[in-house]
């Protein structure tokens, strides 16, 4: 098997003595292609080498990429199992920590029943892992609990997608169209600092003259190359798309023949953004009506654009709506299923796309079958080889299985790849149900905040240390290579579940030898179903940068350009919203007269688990800051860098002021990458999407004291 | 060497891609050897890289005591011989863009040598490879032109005026720097 791909002409700096291993960076839905150097005599990692016939990326890397190789043979590594003893972790063969688990296992669920063992799995991984986690817990475990940390990232996006198209799949279109684009509307991204490879298409298409729209309360790296910033409120989207519909559809820049097609409900739609005139919107957003006016006017001309979100739109209360609405102006322009237009959400995890198909949702199975749909049921249990019957029934969301322990439902957590005690929200509520377990194993090569309060962890391997596939932002399915083998005594999360599970009486659903049988097997689970890819194979991956689901058969060429004839819906027509808008879960009060927003930096990845250890990364942001403008800092006497509390009905924490007079002045902005006393997430809000159970992360409602 | 080092700073979105990846580079002793600075985060969150745009009659060098600082047939400006480099510090003095840095452990200057094991080959520096947002290239003489044209056409088209600065005299051939 070839392990270096490179297209005819292309130079790399090939040293002596070093291969290079063709792979995909491990974290953001990017996927950024790279080499990894890797020592031919000792197999030692090197560095990183860019790829730059990557059709996607074209070689460009974030630092976070940049410095990804040094996650793998990184001294804080966890080298062998870890078994807390009275109150200490203490290192231990595999064969002391699986004999525990499979003990404790076995006994809670004697004692408490089959769904007393949960669940919570994570998308930074491979497709193969995330289809396995979730037929560990069904078929191995036995249980409904089961949910994953894409809960707190793309699932208001997947819910949206749903209603709307009948399909989730993140992107309409490939992006190496959109240099072709015309004009990008861009919500609650800050893509610059969340995508950073991305910014390269936009940047081309802007110098052929595309436009750019950026939704977001602050002045973002990528809102300040924006031909319209709409500084809106935090919690405000569903009002300001509401807007922009009301004037799309009021200055007659409709598609109407589109729309009368393919579309259903608009004319509830039209009854429904009536009132938002750009004054009554602007009332509501905080964005001058002027610039509302701007908005839909460049967006309604131009004669190809991409409407474009992220979890700045989707972290609220009010996700589904917002991603519905946004979608909607896309449709009501005619734009999906075209060339270098459509809709597309900005992945935020490695594998956000395809981890979410396949059967970590509480309530869905591989392929994107729902799990309350009998035939998909009949299906997958053939496949796995059990009994319809023994199919465990749909769970509960992420932050709700939390609820479930402190209620004393749920009594054993397996959390794999996933550091639930820095990304929930509320954090102190999910510290103290871990604290309530009876029993907690985390799978993680480094020790997150986490593992910490883990009964035992189980040293896993990085990305490089394994093979499989992944699917990026734009839905392509590409191949993860292994650059060495598994370091100290670690091991893949795929061995792990196939050991537990055979020590559970269950090893013969669990025969895999390497990742490329639980593919073939996945393939197979996949078919016929929403995100089918039973078409793609390893070798087509390499053949053609990629293959795009759905690929239902060998010969189908795959995806790229999604509903080009019809959407995913019963009827083949797309689902227009006709939702007005909500304030959010909290609104600002005497006591907590400000609003909290939370969000990235570009020197960080999810939870820091990984990103915090790297020196270059760390030493860029090492942590958190309470960002502000200049006018709110001097209603309180402070000025940059001087230490402020920041309160909510939740908790406290401390934090460094830091000025910008880039950004609204009535918010505050914390990045959340830190755990702990510096973890922005023991003040966030835990209200709770009605359909997508996404947490409002991106409002709150805030009080400052200078201390 | 064919190619040109084109910078264009309002694309630069702070990201330290360039400085992560610097320390990459085989020779660099994972030190990195450019800047990324902001021009003034108060008033707005521009940043723009710098590096050495290694100048065709290089003050480094002529100051250099210890003659440490050679040039390249190409042009490039290496950083000082290790076993030359005596520590006196007048290269990070002398250089009017500030750009050589100074390791106080190792008591040597170090710099930017724009990746010469891979420029020589023409493959792109490591800081021009990963930059993701296209503010650092490395690209053909013909390609920057044509970028060059295309900027004096938007400046007149939006009422500028194309300046010639006399600072740019000192930068040679194959080092390309757009600036309003």
């Amino acid at each position: 098997m070839t392990e270096f791909l490179a297209k005819p002409g292309v130079k790399n700096l090939h040293n002596k003595g070093e291969k290079l291993i063709t792979t995909h960076c491990s974290y953001c839905g990017m996927q950024c292609g790279m080499h990894i150097r890797v020592s031919e005599r000792t197999g030692e990692i090197k560095g990183v080498e860019p790829r730059y016939d990557w059709p996607v990326t074209l070689g460009k890397l974030c630092p976070k990429g940049v410095t990804a190789y040094q996650q793998i043979d990184h001294p804080d590594r966890i080298k062998r199992p870890l078994i807390k003893k009275k109150g200490k972790f203490v290192e231990s063969s595999w064969e002391e920590a699986l004999s525990l688990i499979e003990r404790k296992f076995t006994e809670i669920q004697g004692k408490h029943g089959k769904d007393a063992l949960s669940v919570f799995g994570g998308v930074s991984m491979t497709n193969e892992k995330c289809y396995l986690v979730g037929k560990y817990a069904r078929v191995a475990l036995g249980t409904r609990f089961i949910d994953y940390n894409g809960r707190f990232c793309m699932s208001s996006a997947a819910g949206g997608f749903m209603k709307t198209f009948g399909l989730d799949r993140g992107s309409t279109l490939p992006w190496t169209e959109l240099e072709h684009s015309d004009c990008f509307l861009m919500a609650g991204s800050n893509t610059a600092e969340c995508h950073p490879t991305s910014i390269q298409m936009f940047w081309k298409a802007r110098d052929k003259g595309a436009k750019m729209i950026v939704i977001d309360p602050r002045e973002t790296p990528t809102a300040r190359i924006a031909d319209v910033h709409l500084d809106l409120k935090p919690g405000t989207d569903s009002a300001l798309a509401n807007g922009l519909l009301h004037l799309i559809i009021k200055e007659g820049y409709v598609d109407q023949e589109y729309v009368d097609e393919r579309c259903n409900n608009f004319e509830e739609l039209k009854a429904s953004v009536e009132e938002f005139t750009p004054e009554h919107t602007a009332s509501i957003t905080g964005v001058a009506p002027e610039k509302i006016i701007k908005a839909a006017h460049i967006y309604g001309r131009s004669p190809r654009s991409v409407v474009m979100f992220a979890r700045g739109a989707e972290q609220q209360s009010k996700g589904v709506d917002n991603v519905t609405l946004y979608s909607s102006l896309a449709l009501l322009r005619g734009q999906i299923g075209k060339f270098a237009s459509g809709v597309a959400t900005f992945t935020g995890q490695g594998n956000g796309q395809g981890g979410r198909e396949h059967g970590q949702k509480s309530d869905l199975l591989p392929g994107y079958r729902k799990l309350t749909d009998p035939e998909a049921v009949k299906y997958i249990s053939k496949v796995w080889g059990i009994a319809p019957e023994e199919m465990p029934k749909p769970g509960v969301s992420a932050y709700e299985m939390f609820d479930e322990i402190h209620n004393g439902t749920i009594k054993a957590m397996h959390v794999i790849c996933s550091n639930p005690a820095v990304s929930s929200p509320n954090v102190e509520y999910i510290w103290e149900g871990f604290k309530k377990l009876d029993f907690l194993v985390v799978n993680d090569f480094f020790l997150s905040e986490t593992a910490e309060f883990a009964d035992v962890v189980l040293p896993t391997t990085t990305w490089a240390e394994d093979e499989g596939t992944t699917t990026n932002l734009e839905g392509r399915v590409i191949r993860i290579r292994k650059a060495i083998e598994p370091l100290h005594e670690s091991k893949t999360d795929w061995q792990i579940l196939s050991e537990i599970a055979a020590r559970l009486g269950r090893g013969k659903y669990f025969p895999y030898k390497n990742p490329r049988e639980i593919f073939e097997e996945f393939r197979i689970a996949t078919k016929g179903g929403k995100a089918d890819y039973s078409g793609i194979t390893y070798e087509r991956i390499d053949k053609e940068d990629g293959v795009f689901w759905p690929c239902p058969s060998e010969d189908h060429p795959g995806t790229p350009t999604m509903f080009k004839e019809s959407f995913g819906t019963p009827d083949g027509k797309a689902n227009l919203p006709a939702v007005g808008w909500e304030e959010p879960g909290e609104v600002p009060t005497k006591e907590f007269p400000l609003r909290l927003t939370t969000g990235r930096v570009v020197f960080h990845y999810l939870s820091g688990n990984q990103t915090r250890r790297i020196d270059f990364l760390k030493d860029q942001c090492p942590e958190p800051y309470a960002e502000m403008h200049p006018e709110l800092a001097s209603q309180y006497n402070m000025s940059d860098g001087e230490m402020i509390r920041l309160s909510t009905p939740r908790s406290t924490m401390e934090l460094e002021v830091k000025l910008t007079k880039a950004t609204r002045k009535d918010i505050v902005f914390v990045p959340y990458h830190w755990g702990k006393e510096l973890s922005v997430n023991k003040l966030t809000n835990p209200s709770l999407d009605p359909v997508s159970r996404m947490p409002e992360f991106k409002v709150c409602s805030v009080k400052i004291e200078k201390l | 060497m064919n190619k040109i080092m084109y910078l264009e700073f309002e694309r630069c979105i702070g990201c330290r891609a360039c400085q992560a990846a610097c320390r990459e580079c085989g020779d660099h002793d994972a030190k990195e050897r450019n800047y990324v600075e902001h021009v003034d985060f108060m008033e707005s969150r521009q940043t723009f890289p710098m590096m050495c745009m290694q100048c065709k009659d290089p003050a480094c060098a002529r100051v250099c005591p210890a003659n440490a600082i050679q040039i390249t047939e190409e042009g490039v400006v290496l950083s000082a011989s290790e076993e030359k480099c005596i520590g006196c510090r007048n290269c990070t003095f002398g250089c009017p863009f500030g750009i050589p840095k100074f390791d106080f452990e190792a008591n040597k200057m170090y710099k930017c040598d724009m990746c010469y094991d891979r420029s020589k080959h023409d493959i792109a520096p490591m800081c021009a490879s990963v930059c993701p947002s296209d503010a650092i290239r490395f690209i053909d003489f013909d390609e920057m032109q044509s970028l060059r044209r295309r900027r004096t056409q938007l400046n007149l088209v939006e009422g500028k005026k194309p300046t010639e600065q006399d600072k740019w005299k000192y930068v040679p051939e194959f080092f390309g720097v757009y600036s309003d």
